[in-house]
C-alpha cells in the first residue's frame, strides 16, 4: 500500500458521500481509490465544483497577468479530468466565500454546487502567494487548506500543482497537469523530437539531427531515440529537456524502437543482423548486447511491463503481426492477440493490467485496449487511422495519433475511449509518449 | 515513376551546375589569388566551364567501361535498378530477381563501385513495423547479389520504413513504387 491509513480512510469517508441510491453493490475493490472513480464514471455523474475567480485584493493591475491565467487553467484542468464539472460562474454569489455558516452555504450550493474552490492570492514584488481552501458545502467543512508560492510569472503551474492536488484529494490518483508528452514533428522539416504540456501547450523542440530522429520512448528524466544523423540508424538518449545527448553505440543494424526498462538501465529495442530483425536489449552504457527473440520472422516494438520482469513485442512469426509477450529474458514467448489481422505498438498500462495497441481487422487502424493477458478487448476509435498509443503516468487517458484527411495529429482520450481531445495541429505530429 | 524522371533530370541539372562551381572553384590558384572573377569570366558560355573527360576517355565514355566521375552523376543514369516487393513482403519475386541479376552483372564489371541498398514500404502499417520490414527487403537484395558473386563487403544496408517515399499518393501505383529496394552508388 503506497497510501498511507490517513489518505484511506479520507478517500473512505468521500466515497459514503457520493450518492449511491439505486446502485447494486459493488464487489470489493483491490484498492479503495480504485472504487471512487468507478463509482462517479459509472453513475454518469460530474462533480460540481464552484470556482470563482482567485481573489487578490490590491493587484487590479495583476488581472491579466495573473487572475485570469490562474482561474482559467486551475477550471479548465479540473474539467479535462472528466470527474468534475465547473458550475457557471455567472451564478456565484458575490458576497462571502466563506461557507462555514448554513446560510452562506446555501448561497453557494444554489450555483449547483457540491464544493467551493475558494483560492485568494498576495503579490510581493516579483512573488506570488495563493492559498486555497475546499469546502464542502453539504457539511460545511473545509477539506482541504493548503498555500502555494512562487514566482508570479508561474500562476499557471501553481494552477496545475493545486489541480493536481484536488485530484489526489478526491480520488486518490495522481493529475497530470504538470506531466509533459514527448512526441516527433515534422513542422520544421525533417523530423525531430519535441515535448509538450499535457494539453498540447508549450511546445518545445529537443533534437536538431536534421535527418531523422525518431520513435522516442521516456521515462526516469531520459529520452531515447532512434536518429539517422550519421546515416545509419543508431539508438541515442538525452535528458527530457534535450541536453547531454549521445549515441548509444551497438553491433546491429537498425535499432529501431528503443524503450526504457523501469529501472532506466537498459533498452530493449528491434535491432537486426543479416535482415533479421529480433528484438534487443542493451544496457544504457551501450554495454550487454543480448538477443531475445530467436525467430526468422519480423519482431518490432518493444514494451517493458511495469514490472520490469516482461516484454511486450511485435511479431510476425504467426504470418500477421500481432503481440506477443516474453519474461524480460527472452524465454517462454507467448502470443497475446489473436482477432484481426493487425496488431502492433503494445503499450502496459502503468498497473500492468491492461495493453493498448494499434489494432486492424480490415480498413483502418484503430486504438483497442485489451484486459491483460487474456481478457476483454475494447476498441476505442473509429475514426481516421490510428496508432501509437501510450498510457497517461496515472493510467487514466491514452494518448495516440490520428490521420486523418491528408495530416497525422496526437489525441488524447480517457481510457475509456471518451472525452477525445485534439491536442496539436500544425505539420505531422505523431509517435506520443506521456511522461510524468 | 514521373516523381522519379523528374528526380532525375533535376539531378543531372544539379551536378552540372556543381561540375560549373567546382570548375570555378579550381580556376583561382592559376590567377591571382583571392580575386573575385570578374564579369567577363563569370560571362562565359557555360560549355568552356565543363572540365574535360578524364585521360585516356575513349569517346562514348560509359559504354567503353568508364563511369562518371561524379557518384551523383553515377547514381542519376540510373545503372542499377531497383527491387520491387509484394504489400507485407521480403521475399524477390521474378521481375525483383531479374533486375537484381543486370545489377550484379553490372556490380561485377566496376569492381571498385561501393554501394548502398535502401529498403523502402509504403504508407500503410505501422511506423515501427515498416523498419523492420524496409530491413528485411534491403537485406535480401544484398543476399541475392552475394549469392551471384557479388562481394558482400561491398554494400551496406539501411532501412527508411515508410519514412522516405518515392511517391505520396494513396494509391496502388504509388504503394508499388514505394515498396523497393533501392540502389546508391556511394563511392566509385
Amino acid at each position: 500500500m503506497r497510501t498511507s491509513l490517513a489518505r484511506f480512510s479520507a478517500v473512505l469517508v468521500f466515497l459514503c458521500a457520493i450518492p449511491l441510491a439505486g446502485q447494486a453493490p459493488q464487489p470489493t475493490p483491490p484498492q479503495g481509490q480504485e472504487m471512487v472513480l468507478k463509482i462517479t464514471k459509472e453513475a454518469g455523474r460530474k462533480l460540481p465544483l464552484a470556482i470563482p475567480p482567485l481573489s487578490a485584493p490590491g493587484v487590479a493591475a495583476m488581472q491579466s497577468r495573473v487572475v485570469e491565467p490562474f482561474t482559467a487553467s486551475l477550471r479548465s484542468d479540473l474539467e479535462y479530468t472528466g470527474i468534475f464539472v465547473i458550475a457557471d460562474p455567472a451564478h456565484y454569489p458575490s458576497g462571502s466565500r466563506d461557507p462555514s455558516t448554513v446560510e452562506i452555504a446555501d448561497q453557494w450550493r444554489g450555483t449547483g454546487a457540491e464544493y467551493l474552490v475558494d483560492t485568494r492570492g498576495e503579490v510581493t514584488g516579483d512573488r506570488i502567494s495563493i492559498e486555497a481552501r475546499v469546502w464542502d458545502l453539504k457539511s460545511h467543512q473545509l477539506m482541504l487548506g493548503r498555500r502555494y508560492s512562487g514566482g508570479a510569472t508561474y500562476v499557471e503551474r501553481i494552477a496545475h500543482t493545486l489541480a493536481n492536488d484536488l485530484v489526489k484529494e478526491f480520488t486518490g490518483k495522481s493529475g497530470l497537469f504538470l506531466s509533459s508528452i514527448v512526441f516527433v514533428s515534422d513542422r520544421d522539416g525533417s523530423k525531430e523530437i519535441y515535448a509538450m504540456d499535457f494539453d498540447g501547450r508549450n511546445v518545445r523542440r529537443l533534437t536538431s539531427h536534421r535527418s531523422l530522429a525518431m520513435n522516442p520512448d521516456a521515462r526516469g528524466g531520459k529520452i531515447v531515440f532512434t536518429s539517422y544523423i550519421h546515416r545509419f540508424p543508431q539508438i541515442w538518449m538525452m535528458n527530457a529537456d534535450g541536453s547531454g545527448a549521445r549515441e548509444i553505440p551497438t553491433s546491429v543494424e537498425l535499432n529501431a524502437s528503443p524503450a526504457l526498462s523501469p529501472d532506466g538501465g537498459q533498452i530493449a529495442f528491434s535491432g537486426s543482423a543479416k535482415g533479421n530483425p529480433d528484438i534487443y536489449v542493451v544496457g544504457t552504457s551501450g554495454s550487454g548486447l543480448k538477443r531475445l527473440t530467436m525467430t526468422h520472422a519480423l519482431e518490432a516494438s518493444p514494451d517493458w511491463s511495469p514490472t520490469g520482469r516482461q516484454i511486450l513485442y511485435t511479431s510476425d512469426q504467426s504470418g500477421t503481426p500481432q503481440i506477443w509477450v516474453m519474461d524480460a529474458e527472452g524465454t517462454g514467448p507467448r502470443r497475446v492477440t489473436y482477432a484481426g489481422n493487425w496488431n502492433d505498438e503494445g503499450a502496459w498500462s502503468p498497473d500492468g493490467s491492461k495493453i493498448a495497441f494499434a489494432c486492424r481487422n480490415e480498413g483502418d487502424f484503430n486504438i483497442c485496449v485489451m484486459d491483460f493477458p487474456n481478457g476483454n478487448t475494447v476498441q476505442l476509435t473509429s475514426e481516421g487511422s490510428n496508432g501509437h498509443p501510450g498510457w497517461s503516468p496515472n493510467g487514466e487517458k491514452i494518448v495516440y495519433q490520428s490521420r486523418r484527411g491528408g495530416s497525422t495529429q496526437i489525441y488524447t482520450m480517457d481510457a475509456d475511449g471518451q472525452n477525445k481531445r485534439l491536442l496539436t495541429e500544425r505539420s505531422n505530429n505523431m509517435q506520443p509518449i506521456w511522461t510524468p | 515513376m514521373k516523381n522519379r524522371t523528374w528526380t532525375a533530370v533535376l539531378a543531372l541539372l544539379l551536378t552540372g551546375t556543381l561540375g560549373l562551381v567546382a570548375a570555378c572553384k579550381k580556376k583561382p590558384p592559376t590567377t591571382a589569388a583571392g580575386a573575385k572573377p570578374t564579369a567577363e569570366e563569370s560571362g562565359r558560355t557555360p560549355e568552356t566551364r565543363v572540365p574535360p573527360p578524364p585521360s585516356g576517355t575513349p569517346p562514348g565514355g560509359v559504354d567503353s567501361g568508364v563511369l562518371p566521375a561524379d557518384v551523383a552523376e553515377i547514381n542519376a543514369k540510373g545503372y542499377l535498378k531497383d527491387a520491387l516487393f509484394e504489400y507485407d513482403k521480403a521475399d524477390l519475386r521474378d521481375d525483383a530477381r531479374t533486375a537484381l541479376a543486370a545489377d550484379a552483372e553490372w556490380l561485377k564489371r566496376y569492381r571498385s563501385v561501393q554501394f548502398l541498398i535502401e529498403g523502402h514500404c509504403d504508407e500503410r502499417g505501422t511506423s515501427e513495423y515498416n523498419l523492420a520490414l524496409g530491413d528485411r527487403r534491403a537485406n535480401a537484395a544484398k543476399e541475392y547479389l552475394v549469392s551471384l558473386g557479388v562481394d558482400a563487403s561491398r554494400v551496406k544496408t539501411v532501412s527508411y520504413g515508410k519514412e522516405r517515399p518515392f511517391c505520396s499518393q494513396s494509391t496502388e501505383d504509388c504503394w508499388q513504387q514505394n515498396r523497393r529496394a533501392h540502389f546508391l552508388v556511394t563511392a566509385k
